[in-house]
């Protein structure tokens, strides 16, 4: 098996703020293979976003990466210069952002900016660039392409522009795609057409994709493999399968447990999880999930866990890691 | 070479009517424009004075067949309508009409390129510091603070006794003031801009901060300008007027309105249309453009549709 495409090691990312420093990926560590689907998920605030943004180089202001590596095909996107970075992104890496309807320009044609990636890295005469990306704008299902290329962002509903930012991402096709919660803004149905693209894209292009998401099922029909992530830090990672038929850490297990299910006795209420997300600035010692855990142990609240392989898959647990099966009380 | 991917979309068909055209912010904006009776009205009032200021010795020549510095001591103050002087002569026999036709000149002369140089120097400014922000913004707001903190007129008395002003180093004296709130207005938009998810989109897409600022974030800071530019045109004239009326503009003997009104101001009573001519011109340009500013305004400005 080749190398990874793009491996992660120990990224940290934290954010200056006034109130302290919020430590919003802490040691995140992964790979993504040629081809392959992985599913990020969490809850609002868990780093899953400013994961992708470190990955990009893009974390906002007061935000900035302070350890770890990013490396795409062996090189350090740390270590290089923006002019090369500027080279990486859109060409190399594309990422899709989610609220399509504030993420095309607004004073912009749709066809010319779905060629700009062209324009910025294939160095194309622009009517041969806004010809790629009409084609590219008919591929992912946009109706008679050449006129609606014409149109602005406005002309267009909310599954369209989402299209049109696909289309924008893969008229380079590049080796990867991150899509940052692509359905969030989206309503059920469109949900599913925009889920086909990308699996589309991902089979056509061969095109390695990191899907963000905070819909479990979601991940269940599009990802190989999936990370749950908390409080910043990876809290299990395996095969999907593995991870939602055996899950190894408590959080996930709660989290599963918390989503209506169709073979569910009838009545049988949802169980939400106790208590709050973990304030980011000064995370609970140990576990970052010992508060809000019903399995915690003593040591939970003193040591974290390191991400460790439990049965097929890996998990940050100590309950778990010492063998105990999680159940129903 | 290319297949269709497999969308589950309904295949719809292609439309029957072929070429809808899109119409787009800024048609809908000139649409909104050329419906606005007023605005159209004030905006040929100022299309007129420029075509009279380019015009201007084309006119004189056609119409009054005077040089206006042509001194005339038998003529003073020769009323209007009087036979070859059609709007009269001033205290030293010179043909009125005719120095209204250059004095539209400089008024319209400065009045753009103080408008033109203001714009460039404040969007500049503007964009710069609303997009990278942090220290860089800091000192350049701070510098416009400081200019716009100084009563205007002193800095013009100061920069006139300093540089002696013809038609340019008025333009731009007038202009090193304007910009500051023009840089204010600009970065104050880019910032509510700048914070769009397009912006970081684009970035992730691997455009460079140059092509971030002039093709992404010009185009949605640009109706700022235009509408600021219209304003700030009846500001210019008017300052131009009060500098040339405080023998601080342009030379005393150039032909501009406000020169014409700095030595008609002895003689209102004895020849009130010295004052009249060249007051009313100036007050018709700078309501034109006020209103002209307004109109593009209330097309260009989403917040007022």
């Amino acid at each position: 098996m080749p190398g990874p495409l793009l491996e992660v090691r120990d990224l940290k990312t934290q954010f200056s703020t006034p109130e302290g420093v919020v430590k919003a990926v802490d040691g995140v560590s992964f790979e993504l293979h040629a081809g392959e689907t992985l599913g990020i998920v969490g809850e609002s605030g868990c780093g899953k976003s400013v994961t992708a943004l470190s990955i990009m180089r893009l974390v906002p202001r007061p935000g900035r990466i302070v350890g770890g590596q990013v490396l795409f095909e062996g090189r350090d996107l740390a270590k290089l210069s923006n002019a090369q970075m500027q080279e990486i992104r859109g060409e190399s890496i594309a990422m899709i952002f989610q609220d399509p309807m504030t993420s095309l320009n607004p004073v912009f044609r749709v066809g010319w900016q779905v060629s700009e990636p062209l324009l910025l890295h294939r160095s194309m005469p622009q009517a041969k660039a806004l010809q790629g990306g009409t084609i590219m704008l008919g591929r992912v299902g946009i109706p008679s392409p050449e006129t609606r290329a014409r149109d602005f962002p406005h002309h267009f509903s909310g599954g369209m522009r989402q299209r049109a930012m696909i289309a924008m991402g893969l008229t380079t096709t590049p080796p990867v795609l991150i899509a940052d919660e692509p359905t969030t803004a989206l309503d059920v149905t469109i949900q599913a057409q925009i889920l086909d693209l990308l699996r589309n894209a991902n089979r056509e292009f061969g095109t390695a994709t990191i899907l963000i998401t905070h819909n479990l099922g979601v991940v269940a029909g599009m990802c190989e493999r999936v990370m749950v992530m908390y409080a910043g830090r990876i809290v299990e990672s395996g095969l999907t399968t593995d991870v939602f038929a055996h899950p190894k850490h408590p959080y996930t297990w709660s989290l599963l447990r918390s989503i209506p299910r169709l073979d569910a006795e009838r009545h049988e209420p949802l169980k939400p999880i106790e208590g709050m997300p973990p304030d980011l600035i000064a995370p609970p010692p140990g576990c970052a999930f010992h508060p809000r855990c019903p399995f915690k142990v003593e040591r939970c609240s003193r040591d974290v866990p390191a991400l460790n392989r439990v049965g097929d898959q890996l998990a940050a647990c100590w309950v778990t890691q010492s063998g105990v099966e999680l159940k129903d009380a | 070479m290319i297949t269709p991917l497999p969308v589950d979309a309904p295949a719809v068909p292609a439309p029957l009517v072929p070429g809808r055209p899109a119409r787009g912010y800024w048609k809908e904006a000139t649409g909104r424009l050329r419906r606005n009776r007023i605005g159209v009205t004030s905006g040929l009032v100022l299309l007129f004075f420029v075509v009279v200021a380019v015009t201007s010795p084309l006119l004189a020549a056609v119409f009054t067949q005077a040089d206006p510095r042509h001194i005339d001591l038998l003529n003073t103050f020769l009323p209007p309508f009087s036979p070859h002087h059609i709007l009269g002569t001033d205290d030293l026999g010179r043909d009125e009409l005719t120095r209204m036709l250059y004095g539209a000149q400089v008024s319209m002369g400065i009045g753009f390129l103080s408008v033109g140089v203001a714009l460039t120097i404040g969007a500049g400014v503007g964009l710069l510091a609303g997009y990278y922000g942090g220290l860089l913004d800091g000192l350049l707001m701070r510098f416009v603070d400081i200019i716009l903190a100084v009563p205007a007129i002193f800095l013009f008395i100061l920069m006139s006794i300093l540089f002696k002003p013809n038609t340019i180093t008025l333009a731009l004296i007038i202009a090193s003031v304007g910009w500051g709130s023009i840089a204010r207005l600009v970065r104050g938009e880019v910032l509510s801009v700048r914070t769009r998810d397009f912006m970081i989109a684009t970035r992730a897409l691997g455009a460079s901060d140059a092509r971030l600022i002039l093709r992404h974030l010009l185009p949605n800071v640009l109706h700022v300008l235009i509408v600021f530019g219209s304003l700030y045109l009846g500001q210019v004239v008017l300052i131009e007027a009060a500098l040339d009326f405080l023998g601080l503009g342009i030379s005393p003997a150039t032909p501009s309105w406000g020169n014409m009104l700095t030595n008609s101001e002895t003689f209102f009573f004895h020849s009130s249309w010295l004052v009249i001519w060249p007051g009313v011109t100036i007050f018709v340009t700078v309501l034109a453009a006020n209103l002209f500013g307004n109109a593009i305004r209330d097309a260009f400005d989403p917040r007022l549709r």
